[in-house]
């Protein structure tokens, strides 16, 4: 291997996990250049470098974090869907690999909760199919809450859904939610009296309850504090250490470099 | 059917939290009775079960409107469609009966002019059919106030519309007009009971079958996902 | 691995704010101070991830810069936190090294 084959690989993996190359790939040449000496002898494989790199800018997730284990969980294929005359999905594929975290991105309108309620199956498309293994986790951007029902009666109720007794449920869903910076002793408010946050890490920890293999998430973090905001995102890396296939719809494109991939919508609209 | 027993206690858990509700069930029948009670007693038995069925109807359409959101995950989370609607019809029956136990005693201890197996018939007929009529709104009209407006209307012509024509034959609670003749009028025959029967349990058939209609239709699995 | 590897993975950190602690620098120029440091010879695949990670804790501060008409490189300097990590470190340091010699000579 070159040490330009060697700069190009580790460059397209960093892009790959969107981190900018241009200021790590310079620095990694110029040590080349100094020290002249082989690239796999001073920094190792160009894609283990790299991940080590970006976990390294990005912190926490250091010892946590695996490669996909390369078992797709979520396939969705040339999915088509059209509203009236405007076509919403062109022809888009996703898939998704235990142990990855894929954001899906773009512009409002891009049909990226269409996308979502299509690979969870609410939704019809016009053409082309999904493809899961395993059980599915569904976090909608709303309503996936029961106004007039606590949240322990939430874990129960989804819980017995998934085959889990009472306790187990309620056990499992309050550890969830602990992890989460919840308010305390919310569980005996009914949902309707829970702040817009709190309903949504409710939506969060019961789309992850009962243990499913692949996580649909639809801008579920809506309503946070910054510090909650955070702790969603140790979540998902948990989910994905655990070898879960994730999928989050986001807006937010300051947290692209918190996914493994991503998948960005509003460039096929626009085509 | 312990997935079924779950959704119908929390179902009731929901019911016995809106508090306007559970007053409009409690009160609005009583009203409809003593609206009647002065100057036409047995008009009164026919009040309080419109008013009931009313209520029970109205309460249906709640509890329906608001499982809509709910309802897709918890079909993703392993509940069986019919486990959900079955649920939720169970508590609304359960409420439906918690709630003429004392109107029934009421009659019994205020009208003696009466038959009163009848009536608790007309009472426990009225429960029966007007849970499922109130959820196959639900599905029907997504927003709570077209079904509530629905629900307003069918009472209405309820109570003004001649019950010998055959309009009136297609409205939900006709059947309790005829077993409530035999009820009240000591020379009325046993065939207003039979006629009153066959309508109530095929109107109930109905509204049950379009409720699984529905709820199967709303929640199918679409067959475009395959999952190994 | 062998043991001294292990040992330095605990301290590789602090030995790079050491080595700063000499002087702002970049990469490559500080592995050449650990080795000559009888660190023995650190691969550039174990130092620019802690550097990365000093510079995101904001223990060490980084700016590019050309060198003597060479190309630019980026040099990294102690920050005011970084250099009171390494006091404290270092004390603590002192400590355990003094705690481990005691503990393994035999009596």
């Amino acid at each position: 291997m070159t040490v330009d084959d060697w700069l190009a690989a580790f460059a397209a993996e960093l892009r790959r996990r969107r981190v900018e190359p241009a200021a790590l790939v310079a620095e990694a040449a110029g040590h080349l250049r100094d020290s002249g000496r082989p690239p796999l002898q001073v920094f190792g494989p160009p894609t283990a470098y790299a991940v080590s790199l970006v976990d390294s800018l990005r912190g926490a997730t250091t010892e946590l974090r695996r490669p996909p284990s390369g078992e797709p969980r979520l396939a969705a294929v040339k999915i088509v869907k059209r509203y009236g005359r405007s076509t919403i999905l062109d022809g888009v594929d996703l898939t998704v690999h235990a142990g990855e975290v894929v954001a899906v991105i773009g512009a409002n309108g891009s049909g990226k909760s269409t996308l979502l309620r299509i690979c969870a199956g609410l939704l019809a498309p016009d053409e082309g199919h999904v493809r899961i293994r395993g059980t599915l986790g569904y976090c909608p951007q709303d309503g996936g809450t029961a106004d007039y029902l606590t949240p322990d009666e939430h874990y129960v109720l989804i819980g017995a859904g998934r085959g889990e007794s009472r306790g187990a449920a309620r056990a499992e869903g309050r550890a969830a939610a602990a992890t989460l910076d919840w308010p305390r002793s919310s569980e005996t408010v009914t949902a309707r009296h829970l702040s817009g946050g709190t309903r949504q890490k409710l939506n969060l920890v019961l789309a992850g309850l009962g243990d499913p293999g692949v996580l649909l998430l639809d801008e579920p973090y809506q309503g946070f504090d910054n510090g909650s905001y955070l702790d969603f995102w140790q979540q998902v890396w948990r989910w994905r250490d655990t070898g879960k296939a994730v999928v989050v719809v986001t807006h937010r494109l300051g947290e692209l470099d918190r996914a493994d991939a991503v998948l960005d919508l509003t460039s096929r609209s626009a085509r | 059917m312990s997935r079924t027993l779950t959704v119908a206690e929390m179902a009731l858990r929901e019911i016995s939290r809106r508090r306007g509700v559970l007053i409009l069930l409690a009160l609005l029948p009583l009203a409809f009775y003593y609206s009647r009670r002065g100057e036409a007693y047995w008009q009164s038995v026919r009040f309080v079960s419109l008013g009931i069925g009313w209520t029970l109807s109205t309460a249906a359409l709640f509890a329906g409107s608001a499982a809509r959101a709910v309802e897709p995950r918890l079909r993703l989370s392993g509940y069986a469609t019919h486990q959900l609607y079955l649920g939720r019809l169970a508590a609304l029956w359960a409420v439906g009966l918690a709630l003429i136990v004392p109107y029934f005693l009421l009659i019994l201890i205020d009208l003696d002019q009466v038959r009163h197996g009848p009536v608790a018939l007309i009472l426990l007929l009225t429960v029966a059919v007007a849970a499922p009529f109130g959820l196959a709104l639900s599905a029907l009209l997504p927003r709570e106030l077209e079904g509530m407006l629905v629900l307003l209307t069918v009472v209405a012509m309820q109570m003004m519309l001649d019950p010998d024509k055959a309009v009136a034959h297609a409205l939900p609670f006709w059947f309790s007009r005829e077993i409530g003749v035999y009820a009240i009028e000591h020379d009325a025959g046993s065939g207003h009971v039979v006629r009153g029967l066959v309508h109530a349990l095929i109107t109930l058939a109905l509204f049950l079958v379009l409720v699984a209609v529905t709820s199967a239709v709303r929640l199918r699995r679409r067959p475009h996902v395959s999952m190994a | 691995m062998d043991r001294r590897t292990q040992w330095l993975r605990g301290v590789l950190d602090l030995c790079v704010l050491g080595a700063l602690g000499r002087g702002e620098s970049y990469g490559y120029e500080i592995a050449q101070r650990l080795e000559a440091g009888g660190l023995g010879s650190i691969a550039g695949g174990t130092l620019y991830p802690a550097l990365l990670r000093l510079e995101r804790l904001g223990l060490v501060v980084a700016d590019w810069r050309a060198g003597d008409g060479g190309p630019a490189r980026k040099y990294y300097r102690l920050s005011p936190d970084g250099a009171a990590a390494l006091r404290s470190a270092s004390a603590d340091w002192a400590v355990f090294v003094d705690n481990v010699t005691a503990m393994m000579e035999v009596p």
